[in-house]
């Protein structure tokens, strides 16, 4: 277990650093240093010795092979220094962020994996039924929809229309609760509908298996088979498909953040891309990427917790 | 166990039902109890960049700070016709000196009342009292190229002595304190027997020197909080104003509060005609601010904002092209719902111009000759001002016909440029007189292009740059919009590669030269603001004498003498003056809008309890359709939970068959 787990910390070194090159030739073939600096200097035409400072100052002026060396060492070694934008600490702000993120994206996780797991098994034990093909239905229509229409509408429906809870703003010391219901519900209607689709694959999957025709025949309850034997086996594929995702919610959603004024990493990172705050690009798309690795490996681990037909050595 | 699964399915939605009503939902983004408070709500769009009074700059930054930093002069509230200068930390008018070889000494003198807010920064945090050393402390931080002082190219080649004093900083240094802020500066000087007189020594005549000395710019900096804060000071700013910043979290939320060491200064006593009818002197003579704090929280999606408007957590707004179908009436009036919620509407002039503009180093568009002024001259003949301000602007902005907006010395009402008139038919004429019959090249049998550049990314400006379109191909010659991210379109604009575009200029002070000055040749260069990179030699010489002059007949016929050259050369096509439409709720009031000052804040009251009422009024909650989903989902149940039943029932028949 443990080599497995070495082996797979080195192999994610070169992809962190192709990720790393990836996003600074991205950056500087769409915009050069100048621009950048222009952008993040006044709103008044700065005077060339100003643009030539800031670029100084910041380290744009040096040449690409030593910036690029420079970038990837720092961030390997989890300094990710300043905004070029607002001069603030990025960790300062990242670990900052990461509070109402967790909040937001966790609450909708676990409400959309457990309400997903509900309704599958439901589909599932009915399948053919009406319920089964109204599920399929709903499920298909709710796929279809653009999740910006979702964050948009579900603001106006949810917040403007019915007043549930406030369009906009986030202050835990007033009760967390009022700010995340929306966005939250909003969040699950968007995402429930291919978790459903999936995990009733999963669970039809198994209700085709032998053991279950094995158990029918012995007499076991429906009900019973349903919960105890389908439902635990099916929970093998369900648990692997959701752990990679977990690091990721720390990251929260670009839009339902910024929509709803939520400062989370999502919508620092919104801020980031629309203000060429490069610095803050690169720490998050870094973050980003190590968490997406490290998702990546604990699906493995609990594939072999939880699957005794798994082995990692 | 059936029971359980059909429980599952309707409980947590009835218990999230009974939480929710128990709970007190609300949508009130505020901390409980904070709107009852005598709270001024406000948004931002986008967050300030940087509230250093030495750097900061565009509207947003100047809302916050100029009430936190006011300087030596300010602008009368109330008295905008014309926009006039008032003392405000100054206690009398400048004196000018003129020197003998031609240059000027300006020697101001301030309040002896000033003292910085409290903060950390001072000793006990007791914000000290302030002196001249501070402006002129000002004065050092804005030649420091470290910091980025906006209008740097006004001031090194005027201020005796500034680059000099300028390159002895160090750029590398890590913060903001330098050795060089304890030498002297020959441009700006105390008076040894005076600690709250300085001067400004000039090379030249500058009359717009009044008007910086009301920007933030200028005002008093205390050095302590700059070296205590350094980098910080951007969030941090210490000023001796109305207001002082108590908490700032960036992108979410900014308050400012009553600054208890403020000087005392009062509600204007005199306005405009028409004022007190409007009730605006209804607080004449009050101790002003009329606001204990002011929140302004960040809004970025426009949609958001306008929402939290109508739900009343947002005390103002402004409207834009997303809003305005909504907000307003077919007959150009608010709408219904509006005026019945009570709220009010107001457009004002804002001090403005927006201008077609032709890169003259362009090879087709460019260029001094008649054929080419012609093709220009043709262009301006077919754009259509009022149209496109009716279909893209909703109606808010007036026509332009030359630079200057009303209420600007050098604005003549009654000029008419000569063509800016609509005539197709006579610009088609002049299109062929340039040697292009019918918008064609003769030569290779081709139509005419103008590339038009734009970071044109929303849907309004989309619809802006489709009217310019149509408009000029009206003559035949074709018009291709390249649209780029901005950061390219200005890129483009700053190395001169752009044949066309659509830009905008808004007044930093009243005066002509900062508009007339976008056209001077030696404001053409990389980066310089003159993007028409027009050169001619006679307009820069008669600039150069208005730039110097105080307001005078002379300065007007001078004025006027540009004015027609450059309407003649058609670099520029002005196009129109903008208007801005802004709106508030019933519980506002002093919301006159001024077209260049930004201290407005401190006139603004709120009525909290009224404000508290309609928010209540405004937002209960609509719970029936929640009840009604959640009826739904378990009346959706019941079918399954029989099928269920049937099904056990009929296997434990099927069951005891078989044993």
């Amino acid at each position: 277990m443990l080599r497995f787990i070495l082996r797979r910390l080195l192999q994610a070194i070169p992809t962190l650093l192709g990720v790393l090159t990836l996003t600074w030739f991205l950056f500087f073939g769409t915009a050069s240093a100048e621009s950048i600096a222009r952008r993040n200097l006044s709103s008044k035409d700065p005077t060339p010795a100003q643009v030539q400072g800031w670029i100084k100052e910041h380290g744009y002026d040096q040449p690409p092979a030593v910036q690029l060396r420079k970038a990837t060492v720092d961030m390997l070694m989890f300094k990710f220094g300043k905004s070029d934008a607002t001069k603030e600490d990025i960790w300062t702000r990242i670990r900052q962020g990461a509070g109402p993120s967790i909040v937001v994206s966790s609450t909708i996780f676990i409400g959309t994996v457990f309400g997903a797991i509900l309704v599958a098994v439901l589909a599932a034990a009915f399948r053919g039924t009406y319920i089964d093909k109204t599920t399929t239905i709903v499920c298909v229509l709710l796929m279809s929809v653009v999740y910006t229409v979702y964050v948009i509408g579900g603001q106006y429906f949810l917040s403007k229309q019915l007043r549930y809870g406030p369009i906009w703003g986030f202050d835990p010391a007033s009760g967390l609760f009022k700010y995340i219901l929306v966005p939250s519900a909003i969040g699950f209607a968007a995402g429930i509908a291919t978790e459903i689709r999936l995990y009733r694959t999963f669970l039809l999957d198994e209700i085709s298996q032998d053991y279950v025709r094995t158990a029918r025949a012995k007499g076991v309850s429906e009900t019973r088979i349903l919960a105890q034997h389908v439902l635990k086996n099916a929970l093998i594929p369900i648990i692997t498909n959701t752990v990679a995702v977990i690091p990721g919610l720390i990251l929260g959603g670009l839009l339902l953040e910024n929509f709803f004024g939520i400062p989370g990493l999502g919508s620092y990172l919104f801020e980031a891309l629309g203000s060429n705050d490069f610095s803050v690009v690169r720490a998050m798309v870094f973050l980003g990427t190590l968490l997406y690795i490290f998702g990546l490996i604990m699906t493995d681990i609990a594939y072999a917790i939880v699957d005794p037909r798994v082995r990692i050595d | 166990m059936m029971l359980r699964i059909k429980g599952l399915n309707g409980l947590p939605l009835l218990a999230t039902a009974i939480a929710l009503t128990h709970i007190g939902c609300t949508n009130n983004p505020y901390p409980a109890g904070e709107s009852k408070r005598n709270v001024h709500y406000l948004n931002f769009g986008e967050d300030p960049k940087s509230l250093d009074p030495t750097f900061s700059f565009t509207t947003v930054e100047s809302n916050v700070l100029d009430v936190i930093t006011p300087s030596y002069f300010r602008y009368h509230y109330l008295q905008q016709n014309p926009v006039r200068l008032v003392l405000n930390l100054g206690t009398k008018e400048p004196t000018r000196t003129r020197t003998a070889n031609g240059g000027e000494v300006w020697t101001f003198t301030v309040r002896k009342d000033l003292r910085f807010s409290n903060d950390v920064c001072f000793p006990d945090s007791k914000g000290r009292a302030i002196t001249a050393a501070d402006f002129i402390y000002a004065w050092k931080r804005m030649a420091d190229p470290k910091i980025g002082y906006p209008l740097t190219g006004v001031f090194e080649d005027n201020v005796i002595g500034w680059k000099e004093y300028a390159a002895a900083f160090s750029q590398d240094r890590k913060g903001m304190a330098d050795p060089n802020y304890d030498k002297p500066f020959p441009g700006v000087t105390a008076d040894p027997n005076d600690p709250y007189t300085f001067s400004i020594h000039l090379k030249r005549p500058y009359p717009q020197l009044r008007f910086i000395m009301a920007m933030h710019h200028t005002t008093p900096q205390a050095r302590e909080a700059v070296e205590h804060y350094n980098d910080e000071y951007a969030r941090h700013p210490v000023g001796c104003g109305a207001y002082k910043l108590t908490s700032y979290t960036p992108k979410q939320r900014l308050v400012l509060e009553r600054n208890e060491n403020a000087s005392p200064d009062i509600y204007p006593t005199e306005g405009d005609p028409g004022d007190r009818e409007a009730g605006l002197l209804a607080d004449a003579g009050k101790q002003l601010p009329l606001t204990d704090t002011i929140v302004f929280d960040m809004v970025r999606e426009s949609t958001s904002s306008w929402n939290l408007f109508l739900q009343g957590y947002l005390d103002e707004t402004t409207l834009n092209a997303n809003n305005f179908q909504q907000a307003m009436a077919s007959n150009g009036m608010l709408s219904p719902k509006m005026q019945e919620m009570g709220i009010e509407l107001r457009r004002a002039q804002q001090s403005a111009v927006y201008y077609i503009l032709f890169n003259m180093k362009d090879p087709l568009w460019g260029g001094y000759t008649p054929e080419k002024r012609k093709l220009r001259q043709a262009v301006s003949l077919v754009l259509d001002s009022q149209e496109f301000i009716d279909l893209a602007l909703q109606g808010n902005g007036t026509p332009a016909q030359w630079m200057l907006p009303a209420g600007l010395f050098g604005y003549d009402k009654d000029f008419k440029h000569p063509y800016r008139v609509v005539d197709i038919e006579r610009a088609k004429k002049l299109i062929a007189e340039a040697g292009y019959p019918g918008g064609k090249d003769p030569k290779t049998g081709e139509r005419l292009v103008i590339y038009i550049d734009c970071a044109a990314i929303t849907a309004a400006a989309r619809t802006q740059y489709g009217i310019l379109k149509r408009q000029i191909e009206r003559t035949g010659i074709k018009v291709e919009i390249r649209s780029t991210p901005g950061s390219i379109f200005r890129d483009k604009l700053i190395k001169g590669e752009h044949q066309c575009i659509l830009y905008g200029w808004f007044a930093d002070y009243p005066d002509p030269e900062n508009f007339v000055f976008l056209l001077y040749g030696l404001n053409a260069g990389p980066g310089k603001p003159n993007y028409a990179w027009y050169q001619n030699p006679e307009y820069d010489k008669l600039f150069e004498k208005v730039r110097d002059m105080d307001d005078s007949p002379e300065r007007l016929t001078l004025l006027n003498q540009m004015r027609d050259m450059a309407v003649e050369d058609s670099a520029w096509i002005p196009f129109y003056h903008p208007e801005v439409v802004t709106m508030s709720h019933s519980w506002v009031t002093n919301t006159k809008v001024h077209p260049i000052a930004r201290d407005v804040l401190l006139y603004r009251k709120i009525d909290n309890n009224l404000r508290a009422q309609k928010q209540l009024e405004w937002n209960k909650p609509v719970w029936w359709p929640l009840f009604a989903f959640i009826g739904l989902s378990i009346a959706s149940a019941i079918p399954a939970a029989i099928v269920v039943r049937r099904r056990v029932n009929r296997k434990l028949r099927a069951g005891g068959g078989a044993s």
